[in-house]
Order: C-alpha cells, then structure tokens, then sequence
C-alpha cells in the first residue's frame, strides 16, 4: 500500500509541481491550500508525512505543526517545511522546538523533496489507517 | 605716676635749700632776701615742672588709649584701610614721653596696622571671590538653562552614583522629578538598567573615555523608543584624579534613534519581503525546470503548460523587478515620463484585463462602473496604467475570494476622478494614514498576501508627483476600502 503525502501551500504552482514529482515517485498525494484545510485533511485520515509551506493566510505552517504537536494522536506526523524565508528564520531553533525532519528553502528541488520524503518514511513505521 | 616723680620733687627742694646754705656763708646775711628769693623760685620750679609733665603725660596717655580705642571702633565698625593706613588719629602717631609705654603703644599700633591689613585683605579676597561667584553662578544657570533646552536627556553622576544633573527631558523620558525627592541614587530614579551600568562603567574606568550602547524604553502606547546613550567621564576643574584613576562621575547624552532603527527595520523587511516575492515565482521556474529535465511530463500537453507556468512566473518576477526599478528612478528623478492626452476609461478597461485572471483565482467579482463621458488626461500610458494595475490587484489580495472589486469613473469638479472600492479586509485607521509609506505593510495583514510594501508608494508618485493629481484611501475594517484618484483633465467630450 503507498505511503500517504499530505502537500500544503499556496502557492498553486509549487504545489502542483511538488504533486507530480511526488505522485510519480509511487506516493499517495493529498492537497491543501491552507494550514486549515490540511488540518481537516488530516482529522479525515492522518498521513505518513506532511509537506507544508511557512506562510500561508490561513493558518499558517508553524500554527498547523502546533495544532499537530498538541494532538496526542497524531503528534509525532513526520512534517518537512518549505519557506521562502531566509536568514531571518530562526531556522534551527523551529526545527529542534517543534521536531521538524527539515526546513527547505524555496526555490527548493522536487528530487530532493522527493528524496528527503522516502528517507524519512523509510526510519518511520506506517501508521495504521 | 606720682610716686614716679616723687624723689625728682624732693632732690630739688633739697638743692633749692642747699643753694640757700651756701649763699649765706659766702655773701652773708646782706643778701639773705635774694638768696631765700632765688631757692624759693627754684622749690617752684622743682615741684611745678613736674607736676606740669605729669599733667602733660596723663593727657597723651589719655588720648593714645582714647587713639586706641577709636582703632578698635574704626576696627568694629570694619574700616580697615583706615586702621591699616593709621588715619584714624593722627595723634596717635606721636612718641610718648615713657619709652617702655610707647613701645607697647607702637606695638599695639603695629598690631592694629597688621590686623587692618590683614582684614583688608581679606575683604579684597571676598569681592573677588563674591564677583567670581557671581560669574559662576550665571555661568552655571546659562549652562542649566541650555541643558534644560536640550532635547536630548541629559544625566550625570558623582563618583558614588548619585545624581548631579539631570534635564527635563530625562525627567520626561524616565518619569521621575529629581527636585521632589531626597534620594539621589540613580539606580532609585532612573529604571533603566542599561544607562545606570553605563554611567557607572564610564566612570569607573581609568582612561578617559566615550562609550555608548543602545537602549530601548517602552513608551506607554506599548511601543519602543530607541536611544543611543553615549556617556564621558567627567573630572573636577584642577583636581586630580581619583586615587585609583576613576573619574568625579559621569554624564551621559541620549539621543533619539528611534527614526534609524525604524528605517533599519522597514529596511530588513524590505529586503525579506522582495526576497520572499522573488523566490516564490523562482522556485515555480525551478520546479518546473526540473520536471521537464526528469521527464516528469507526461505527454506534449504537460510539457506546454509547464513551459507556461515557468513563463508566467517569470512574468511575475519581471513585474517585481520593474516595480522597484520605476518606483527607485521615480524617487531619484531620472524617469522619462512621456504623457499625452488619453482616455481614462481606455486606461482603466486596459487595467482590468491585465488583473482579470487574478480575480477569477480568487471568485473576486470586478465589477465595471465607468462614466459615459470621455474623461481625457494627460497622462503617460504605462505609468498610469501601472498605477491603475497597482490598486486593482491590492484590492484583489485583500478582499477574502467571493468578494467584489468595483472600478468606478466620474467628472468630479472639472477634474477626472476614478475609484477603487473592495468588499476586503480594510485598514485601521493608523495603517490608513500610513498605507502609502514606502515599505509599509499591515502588520495582520502580511501572511494574506505576499508583497513588497512598493505597491502603494509607487502609485502615489505616479498619481502626484508625476501627473499632479491627488490620492486618498477611505475604509472600514471589516468592510473593505475605496482607493479614489483625482487627475486633472486634459479635455471632456459628451
């Protein structure tokens, strides 16, 4: 059974371009143009691994991480963020705070999206669904 | 004094007897009357002459006590050139008959003399020191009356940490009133860790020297007020330093930087939010890009749209680029700017194809509502058309999908008007006012839409510095804003 990838941003484009890369690397896509509509997402199913942009309107990616890390169910989802934020992120104090597998910097490659994912699935049990 | 002169009495009443002895030996008894006579006027002369000089010393006696004792009236009553100079009694001068009475006369003179002297000294050094204060004193008041006008708080210490000065300003600023308060420790008055370990570090320090830091004080809207506190060590007029090379205390000027810092931060998020824009509409080319080098498109279709998308993001960038490219020549003045007579309303139709997609994304309804009347300005096409394309796609990022966008034209006292009216998210009074600011964003706005803070900016130049018009925002939060523009007009036609 392919691992499910919930892919949040919104961002039309990249999310379209990250859908393709991923779905043809043999996962399972579900999208989102929000933090709160990946957050519905995932109250219907919990996905294998999240990818999630930073600044989003509505409910934005550090907010969806929050709701995630305070949900005793799902609290330990996988999540690699895109940004398109630079120095001024505080890049490793988000990834040690909120256990975030990696913060990508936009323009990002979809190869190594796609790569950092399956790495990440592989060290990760799958979730009963 | 008449004890003195009793044996000189009695010696010549002997020699007067004695005299009349021996003048009755030698010439006998015939001239026994002169001889009586002549003893008897020498025993007058022996006990008057005395008795006279007795009368004569007791007088000068008299008056060089009376002498003295006007000294020391002249002396009580502070006339000191005169004891000094000795005009008080010109008698005074005079030798006594006694030689032990006027040396200590002449003693006592001397004394009075050296005592007028002294005191006359003495009241030159206090005019001296009386006119030097007075000088000090306005010097000081002069100087507390520039530092009372200085806008910049003003605060010193002495060498044990107590306040010596501090202006109205710092007083202002760290709300505190020095004249009504005993305690002079600034740790007491000033709350403000930072200042009190500065003045207290510069003063301990053995080599004269400036140091500053920057210090932020809440104000009491909840912002901050930055001030650069740049403080000297201060040592006493002629005095040495202290033992172990500190300073008497330390003075510290604070200058307001808030402006700097602001522009510093409006500068950082400048440069974020331009970095931002750039990268979203990068990493479109460069996802796409890679797609197509994988072979991740499927069939010819795909590879056509993915050549689209990369173009159009492209596009976006571009438009980026000259956005802050026009505003930056705008500002320096070195735009060429070709205006002519034009129709408004073919301007504005332009505008709302180029923002028509945009609005179709996000369900935005953009509503026509252009006059009947040909509004011809003289304007120039690409750079009004770019202000047209401005408030239309801010109207369109801030007014939530399902909303309204409604373009308006109007003749409006002989001038051209059109309007911009969004069913969005509106602005605060204060974000009102500031809205048109050079990289100002609203603050809980700023995740709904990405921007650069130039949108607005640039189409104020254009409406006024370059076309002479005018531009002004109403709004409601909640409700939504109308952008209106005034433009003068070129020619009318019905």
């Amino acid at each position: 059974m392919p691992r499910n990838v919930l892919l949040c941003d919104d961002e039309i484009h990249i999310l379209r371009a990250a859908e393709i890369k991923i779905r043809r690397s043999g996962y399972e896509v579900r999208i989102a143009h929000d933090g709160q509509e990946a957050w519905e997402l995932i109250q219907q199913e919990c996905p294998d691994i999240l990818v999630t942009d930073l600044q989003m309107a509505r409910c934005d990616g550090l907010e969806l991480t929050a709701r995630i890390r305070g949900d005793e169910a799902i609290k330990d989802l996988p999540i690699v963020m895109l940004t398109a934020k630079g120095f001024e992120l505080p890049r490793q104090e988000l990834i040690e705070k909120w256990n975030i597998v990696d913060i990508l910097a936009k323009p990002f490659s979809p190869r190594e999206l796609v790569s950092l994912i399956t790495k990440t699935l592989e060290a990760a049990p799958a979730v009963a669904r | 004094m008449i004890g003195f002169h009793l044996p000189l009495v009695l010696s010549c009443v002997a020699l007067a007897a004695s005299l009349a002895l021996a003048a009755d030996r030698i010439v006998g008894p015939s001239i026994h009357l002169g001889s009586a006579l002549v003893c008897w006027g020498l025993l007058a002369v022996g006990a008057g002459l005395p008795v006279a000089m007795m009368g004569w010393f007791v007088r000068r006696a008299r008056a060089a006590h009376e002498a003295a004792l006007r000294g020391l009236d002249v002396l009580a009553q502070g006339d000191v050139r005169s004891l000094a100079d000795g005009k008080y009694d010109a008698t005074f001068s005079a030798p006594p008959m006694d030689v032990h009475s006027a040396d200590r006369l002449n003693h006592l003179r001397q004394r009075l003399a050296d005592i007028g002297q002294r005191l006359q000294d003495l009241e030159q050094q206090r005019a001296a020191s009386e006119s030097r204060l007075r000088r000090l004193t306005a010097k000081a008041e002069r100087t507390e009356s520039v530092l009372r006008g200085f806008s910049d708080p003003v605060v010193a210490i002495d060498k044990f940490g107590e306040l010596i000065l501090a202006n109205q300003s710092a007083e202002e600023l760290f709300e505190f009133d020095a004249a009504s308060t005993e305690d002079r420790v600034l740790a007491n008055l000033v709350h403000c860790e930072k200042l009190v370990e500065l003045l207290s570090d510069t003063r301990k320090r053995k080599v004269p020297s400036q140091r500053s830091c920057d210090i932020a004080i809440a104000t009491d809207d909840g912002s901050e007020h930055w001030y650069r506190a740049t403080a000297r060590g201060i040592t006493a007029d002629g005095e040495a330093a202290e033992a172990d090379g500190s300073s008497e205390g330390a003075v510290a000027v604070l200058h307001d930087i808030s402006s700097q810092k602001a522009l510093q931060k409006r500068n950082a998020e400048f440069v974020s939010s331009v970095s931002h824009e750039m990268k979203t509409p990068l990493a479109g080319i460069k996802a796409y890009v890679e797609l197509l080098v994988d072979g991740d498109a499927e069939d010819v279709a795909t590879q056509e749209q993915f050549y689209e998308i990369i173009n159009a993001q492209a596009d976006r960038l571009q438009r980026l680029v000259d956005n802050m490219l026009n505003l930056a020549r705008i500002e320096a003045g070195v735009v060429e700017v070709r205006k002519e007579s034009r129709s408004l309303n073919e301007l504005l139709e332009e505008a709302l194809t180029v923002v028509g997609p945009a609005a179709e994304a996000k369900s935005i309804t953009l509503k026509r509502d252009l006059s009947p009347l040909y509004l011809g300005v003289y304007a120039d096409h690409d750079m009004a058309l770019q202000a047209v394309i401005n408030l239309l796609s801010n109207a369109i990022k801030y007014t939530p999908g399902e909303g309204r966008v409604t373009l308006r034209s109007r003749l409006e006292d002989n001038m051209a008007r059109f309007d911009v009216e969004d069913t969005g998210v509106g602005l605060a009074e204060e974000d009102r006012l500031r809205v048109f600011d050079k990289f100002y964003r609203v603050h809980k706005d700023k995740d709904m839409a990405a921007g650069t803070g130039l949108g607005l900016p640039l189409v104020k130049h254009i409406v006024e510095d370059v076309h002479g018009g005018r531009i002004d925002v109403q709004s409601t939060p909640g409700e939504g804003s109308i952008f209106t523009v005034l433009l003068p007009v070129a020619a009318t036609l019905t």
